[in-house]
């Protein structure tokens, strides 16, 4: 049984390319693993990596729902785990005036389910099948709301005072990502198996580029993720990530460029919005690198 | 089943199968990690040898990604993890391979070496603190193209970062700072048991155990959040009778104040907030020990700056950041490159705060290149050289954080 666990990877990183996202072996790995463990993975990278993807991914792959919670600072236990319809509560409590019911059972039916309504850390665990659960930019929130997470990632329970406890029907396959804004509390990392991203290299941005875009020619694409692969090295205050050399590809198909070369400096200038965004970093890329750059593709 | 970690006894015994072997074998590994600074628990252990026999143990890349996985938690582990891994399960001489590649920064030397290290190399700085100083030693107007842009080899002596009375003076004026660092008002609203403007949800949700009457209001008021404070340290040669005051005050303030991030630059910029955060104080020294080649060199304080701006500015400044900047201004680089940081970290942040600690002097007048340059984009600029002025100069900053 221990031997055949590679090609286990092996299928899965084939299974993930089927659903449009490309992974190292190494990274199909730790996925294998979040998903037989049912424990929460947590992405760590620099912003447009493709972390996100990764649960979308993973949700087409299990065909589940995609849960996401997306993390702000002052996001409070009422928008993320429950809240009680209360208005709906009051109209009730109105109409249940005239019923003759003993007290308790009015009170049971004013705290039932019926006027619960549920936030994603709720959903996600009273879900069948299993849902994919992506709490995104996890770093984003404060202190006070990492605590909360720490009881559901741990035991996949929740504490409802008037209902009582909720435990997950089936665990959902939970993926945390962060940029780095705050640094996370250690506890909320044990809990989580942890895979750093990385800017992708130039043979998976390639791959990547042509899985995403089918239309772009062979050539072009291999210049292209060389040029974005060059201004990485570059220094930038905002380097593009791989969402940026998306927009990049389908700006450059739509102004028509068909290879990049001297001819083409001035279309490319143009396009330069989509990959570059700030203003000191446009600001570098002048004409005369432009040229440098498209040279050395 | 592989579940249990072997008793002390089971250890001095050389192993009876293979199942013990292996325990001991990833207990070792989890240890090994945990001597590396990884922070590994004895759940970790347990998780490590469940998922070990889950993936199987042969394919040593499977082991290294799973284990991977499970044991680092933190992009710097991510980085050191290969090496360690390596170090332990493939070479036969893992320690040796394993020291150099951890760059030492787990393991902690006894004082005796420490100090022998720093009497051979003789460092140039006072150890008394600034309270003893002399004033009058401070390099004054001659030092103004004085400063020397290169890196100083000499690693400073920390072992006075830890002296308990200044501590607790310095916690002392800290904590009253804190407590009167009220915050920026933001936009959020949050509920509050009384303010202007009346929570209606709240109100309503307050009713419900008194049947629909609301009795008790819910009210919003806006939110105050504490700012982030980002602490920039020159600490190079003409700075060195005040460095050890301004760190044992980065110190106790990123102890106090959650949101602190530190740095010191002389020549290049270095992070010490993991250094400073450490509960071990003797360790805390260890690392800032590491970390302080170049202390007491030369000053590139537009080029640490810049430094600044380009690694870390886009992950830690956001529009409640205050930098608090704290130089004497004379700078061996170029004053224009100076400028040019400066304004690109005030656009970034709150509040841009230059402490001076010349500037407490009665005849100061900021003429050095580095401060003529600075003076713009500066919204405060103070002087603060002991506890003493710190405490005269606390309020003022106080009110440019708010």
């Amino acid at each position: 049984m221990a031997t055949d666990r590679m090609s286990d990877v092996v299928s899965l990183q084939q299974r993930l390319e089927q659903h449009g996202f490309i992974a190292e072996r190494s990274f199909a790995a730790t996925l294998l693993l979040t998903m037989e463990m049912r424990r929460p993975l947590l992405l760590e990278g620099e912003a447009g990596v493709g972390k996100t993807e990764v649960a979308k991914a993973l949700a087409r792959l299990l065909d589940t729902r995609l849960i996401r919670l997306q993390c702000y600072e002052g996001l409070d236990a009422h928008s993320a785990l429950y809240e009680w319809n209360y208005q709906h509560q009051l109209l009730a409590i109105k109409l249940l005036e005239q019923d003759s019911r003993p007290v308790q059972d009015k009170e049971q039916d004013i705290f039932s389910e019926r006027y619960l309504l549920k936030r994603p850390l709720l959903e996600a665990i009273t879900t069948t099948p299993a849902p994919v659960l992506l709490i995104d930019e996890i770093d984003r929130t404060d202190e006070a709301f990492e605590a909360y997470l720490l009881e559901m990632l741990s035991d996949f329970q929740m504490s409802i005072p008037e209902l009582g406890v909720i435990r997950a029907t089936e665990r959902p396959f939970v993926i945390l990502t962060s940029n780095g804004t705050r640094e996370i509390s250690d506890a909320l990392r044990r809990r989580c198996l942890y895979q750093y991203v990385d800017y992708p290299g130039f043979d998976k941005e390639l791959l990547i580029v042509r899985t995403q875009v089918p239309e772009v020619p062979e050539k072009l694409a291999r210049q292209m993720v060389e040029f974005v692969q060059s201004v990485r090295q570059m220094d930038l205050q905002k380097k593009p990530g791989l969402a940026e050399t998306l927009d990049w590809v389908a700006a450059l198909l739509r102004l028509g460029v068909s290879a990049i070369d001297e001819d083409g400096v001035e279309r490319i200038m143009d396009s330069l919005s989509a990959l570059v965004k700030t203003r000191e970093d446009q600001a570098g890329m002048t004409r005369p690198v432009v040229e440098r750059l498209v040279a050395s593709c | 089943m592989l579940t249990g970690i072997p008793s002390a006894a089971a250890e001095r015994t050389p192993p009876a199968s293979l199942e013990d072997a292996l325990v001991a074998r990833y207990t070792g590994f989890a240890g090994w990690l945990r001597a590396n600074d990884f922070r590994v628990t004895s759940t970790d252990v347990a998780a490590s040898l469940e998922m070990a026999q889950r993936m199987g143990q042969l394919d040593s890349e499977l082991l290294r990604w799973s284990l991977r996985a499970l044991l680092c938690s933190r992009a710097e582990e991510w980085r050191r993890f290969d090496a360690l891994f390596e170090a332990y399960f493939l070479a036969p001489n893992r320690r040796k391979l394993g020291e150099s590649k951890a760059g030492g920064a787990g393991r902690i030397e006894t004082g005796d070496t420490a100090g022998r290290r720093d009497a051979s190399e003789g460092t140039p700085l006072g150890h008394d603190g600034p309270g003893a100083a002399d004033p009058d030693q401070v390099p004054g107007k001659t030092a103004e193209q004085g400063a020397s842009v290169e890196a100083s080899l000499a690693h400073a002596d920390f072992r006075h970062l830890n002296q308990p009375d200044e501590l607790f003076a310095i916690d002392d004026a800290i904590r009253r700072f804190a407590q009167r660092l009220r915050g920026i008002q933001l936009r959020r609203e949050q509920r509050a048991n009384n303010g202007r403007v009346v929570d209606m949800a709240w109100t309503i949700r307050r009713s419900i155990s008194r049947g629909g009457m609301p009795l008790e209001l819910g009210w919003r008021r806006k939110r105050r959040q504490r700012p982030r404070i980002v602490l920039l340290l020159d600490v190079s040669r003409s700075m060195s009778l005040y460095s050890f005051f301004y760190l044992r005050l980065a110190r106790v303030l990123s102890a106090r104040v959650s949101d602190v991030h530190c740095f010191i630059f002389h020549t290049r910029l270095v992070g010490i907030e993991q250094a400073l955060r450490d509960p071990d104080p003797w360790r805390s020294q260890e690392r800032l020990q590491l970390l302080s080649a170049g202390w007491a060199g030369g000053t590139r304080i537009g080029d640490s700056l810049g430094e600044f701006n380009q690694q870390y500015a886009a992950k830690l400044l956001h529009s409640r950041t205050a930098i608090v900047v704290v130089s004497d201004g004379y700078d061996a680089g170029d004053p224009e490159r100076l400028q040019q940081s400066l304004a690109a970290m005030r656009r970034r942040c709150r509040c841009l705060v230059w402490l001076n600690p010349l500037a407490s002097r009665a005849d100061f007048t900021p003429a050095s290149a580095g401060m003529q340059a600075a003076l713009p984009y500066i919204d405060l600029l103070a002087g603060a050289r002991d506890l003493a002025s710190l405490e005269r100069v606390l309020p003022q900053v106080l009110s440019a954080l708010q």
